[in-house]
């Protein structure tokens, strides 16, 4: 904790950016208060007094919502949800009744049955299987705690009437204190508490308001008053910042407002040339939120399932990714989702799994080949992929393909798998397309031969271009070797694209290159119609499609064939657009 | 005593707000209500009460059990199970 005297240097916080944009302001420092409810009982004969203090303080808690409705009266829809929800709880009346009854019989004081009746819920609701209803537990701490603080006698602590430019530093921000929040006056939030799925971060993200969540003593770091400056998109918080980082925040802050207000206008529009010609954007994604973006998109190009092996101590059941599977198949509705299987090696350890250490960890016994040798771990993930494929649009791509024999090995894993599932009677969809990615340059330079083997393929340029360059693409000594607008890159895109597009198959492309806008004409006129990037590129993309037509694009694909060098080609590209 | 199966059909499930409306609906009825999770064995509980209804974990797939129990059990039977078929204005 910071002494209140020494206030003038500058420190930088880290958190979890959920809500993105850069806002300047000063702090507003909030503690919820952690209410310590103490064993306290009354005398037998005051009973009928005791419960009708409860029955005033749900009476007041009732006034207090309204007050708040009113004032949302104009406000968002989700935060009218969340007070929705906050008066049934209050009116529930299951819990009206055990409050009632544990009063009477065990003679207890109001907070104290309020806090007993109320936690019970909250440690069933919270241990629900399904993430969403599970958050609802905060909602229940939210009424409890509010009920608490009447009880106590104390008013409740006024966020909607906060000065303008106020950045909220709060420990744990309650969903309804979030809900009634000044939009105009509040330029940011940073949480102590909370993560890119929480109720908050969703209504921050409504609000449009930078937010950033998890910052670890956030409340003890920082001082009402201060001056901040937060980072919703790289979840960096400044606590008073000298004149050179404003001012570099002041520009970062320019150029996103304009650049933001000029893509906003593409998000929800299709991918589409200037002529007309559809380009189909997809998203990446890395786990099963809510909203990655299905809603803006055509498909999502890759799925990359590492976050169930990395994020727990054994290997994840078979039910539990089929549950994550499922989920994301269901949120992602019609759309096809492209699930890559385990592609995890030795650079990345794995606490339940002895990895060998390897010397060249990104040549070594990785992705397909380290599931290869774990074919339980493997078969389990296809066995869970396959039986959630009957909820929505799957597909199965295999990562780190070098040969056909590779291809081969993993279709006969699958179809034994298939066939299991069919001596189990256990429904799945037998018209899942299975792919590959095309990653490893003894592939890429068979694309015609490969072709026949799948229904589809994505290009993963990062780790292609690591590979036909021999350049670590994380060793920052090297990293003008890695050259991903290469000839021999474009070269070798362009022999995979016409060998899958003369094929008529699927052919994708789901690496950094899809996201960058430099690269995105001579990928539409190398023939490319798919390109599947995180989602906070897709506004920006489709932006840049929009500046050309595939004439244009075509021309400036030939061109650049016959350029020697990456400079040539990256001079000539910036010059054509 | 009447009782009906029918699956949960909108995304978020009997998660916040849908379950709100579910009590909302329930309490405008005299007759017993109580709802059970059958997909996951679940016991049956009161239908009038929203964190009995969170508690159930009854996410979009799951099959739940309607039952009613009173003068108007019929139109209470029914009008739960067409809110529930309706996916709650979420689809």
């Amino acid at each position: 904790m910071r002494d209140n005297n020494h206030h003038e240097e500058m420190l930088i916080l880290r958190g979890e950016g959920v809500s993105d944009g850069v806002a300047f302001g000063n702090a507003f420092v909030y503690r919820a208060e952690q209410y310590v409810v103490n064993e306290e009982y009354f005398e037998p004969g005051d009973e009928d007094a005791f419960v009708q203090e409860w029955e005033e303080a749900r009476h007041t808690a009732q006034v207090e919502l309204d007050t708040f409705f009113s004032a949302l009266e104009n406000g968002s829809s989700e935060g009218r949800a969340i007070l929705d929800v906050h008066k049934s709880i209050l009116f529930d009346e299951e819990i009206e009744e055990m409050v009632e009854t544990t009063m009477r019989e065990d003679k207890i004081v109001p907070a104290l049955a309020v806090s007993r009746v109320f936690d019970l819920f909250i440690s069933i609701v919270g241990e629900s299987s399904d993430p969403l209803i599970a958050e609802r537990a905060a909602d229940l701490r939210d009424v409890r705690d509010r009920l608490l603080r009447i009880i106590r006698g104390e008013n409740s602590s006024d966020l909607s009437h906060l000065p303008e430019n106020t950045i909220l530093v709060a420990n744990d921000l309650l969903p309804s204190d979030a809900a009634t929040l000044e939009k105009g006056k509040v330029t940011a939030i940073v949480n102590e508490s909370g993560s890119a799925t929480a109720h908050l971060a969703i209504l921050a993200r409504s609000y449009r308001i930078p937010t950033v969540l998890s910052v670890p003593k956030a409340t003890a770091f920082i001082n009402s008053g201060e001056h901040l400056i937060v980072d919703g998109h790289d979840g960096v918080v400044v606590v008073n910042p000298d004149e050179e980082t404003a001012s570099a925040y002041a520009t970062k802050k320019r150029l996103l407002d304009k650049k933001t207000a000029l893509e906003n206008e593409y998000q929800d529009r299709k991918g589409m040339l200037r002529d007309g010609t559809t380009v189909h954007i997809g998203i990446n994604i890395g786990d099963d939120r809510e909203d990655p973006g299905y809603s803006s998109c055509d498909f999502v190009g890759l799925f990359r399932t590492e976050f169930l092996y990395m994020d727990s101590q054994q290997l994840p059941t078979e039910q539990q990714q089929f549950d994550v599977y499922r989920r994301v198949l269901e949120l992602a509705g019609d759309k096809p989702v492209t699930l890559r299987t385990l592609d995890i090696g030795g650079d990345k350890q794995l606490p339940y799994l002895s990895l060998p250490e390897e010397m060249n960890p990104f040549l070594g016994k990785r992705a397909l080949r380290l599931c290869f040798e774990e074919m339980d771990m493997f078969k389990t993930q296809l066995r869970a992929a396959m039986r959630a494929s009957v909820f929505g649009n799957l597909q199965i791509m295999f990562p780190m393909v070098a040969s056909i024999d590779d291809v081969r090995q993993a279709k006969s894993v699958l179809e034994a798998v298939k066939k299991d599932l069919d001596d189990e009677g256990c429904p799945y969809d037998p018209h899942v397309p299975i792919g590959i990615m095309i990653e490893v340059p003894s592939i890429a330079f068979i694309a015609d031969l490969v072709v026949t083997e799948v229904d589809f393929a994505s290009i993963g340029t990062n780790d292609l271009c690591q590979y036909l360059c021999a350049t670590d693409r994380d060793n920052a000594e090297v990293r003008e070797y890695y050259q991903s607008f290469s000839p021999a890159m474009l070269r070798t895109v362009h022999g995979i694209v016409t060998a899958f597009n003369a094929a008529g198959k699927e052919i994708s492309i789901c690496g950094e290159m899809a996201a960058d806008p430099l690269a995105t004409k001579v990928l539409v006129g190398l023939g490319l119609r798919k390109l599947s990037m995180n989602n906070a590129s897709t506004a920006k993309i489709k932006m840049e499609l929009a500046q050309f037509t595939l004439e244009e694009a075509e021309d400036v694909a030939s061109a650049v064939m016959f350029l020697k060098t990456q400079k040539d080609i990256i001079e000539y590209l910036s010059s054509a657009s | 005593m009447i009782c009906r199966l029918t699956e949960i059909v909108n995304p978020s499930g009997l998660h916040g707000r849908p379950a709100a409306q579910l009590v909302e609906a329930a309490k405008r009825y005299r007759s017993k209500l109580t709802i059970r999770n059958i997909t996951e064995h679940g016991e049956a509980v009161n239908a009038k009460s929203i964190v009995r209804i969170l508690s159930l974990s009854a996410s979009k797939g799951k099959t739940v059990e309607l039952c009613a129990e009173g003068e108007d059990e019929i139109q209470a039977l029914e009008d739960l199970i067409n809110l529930i078929d309706s996916g709650f204005g979420e689809i």
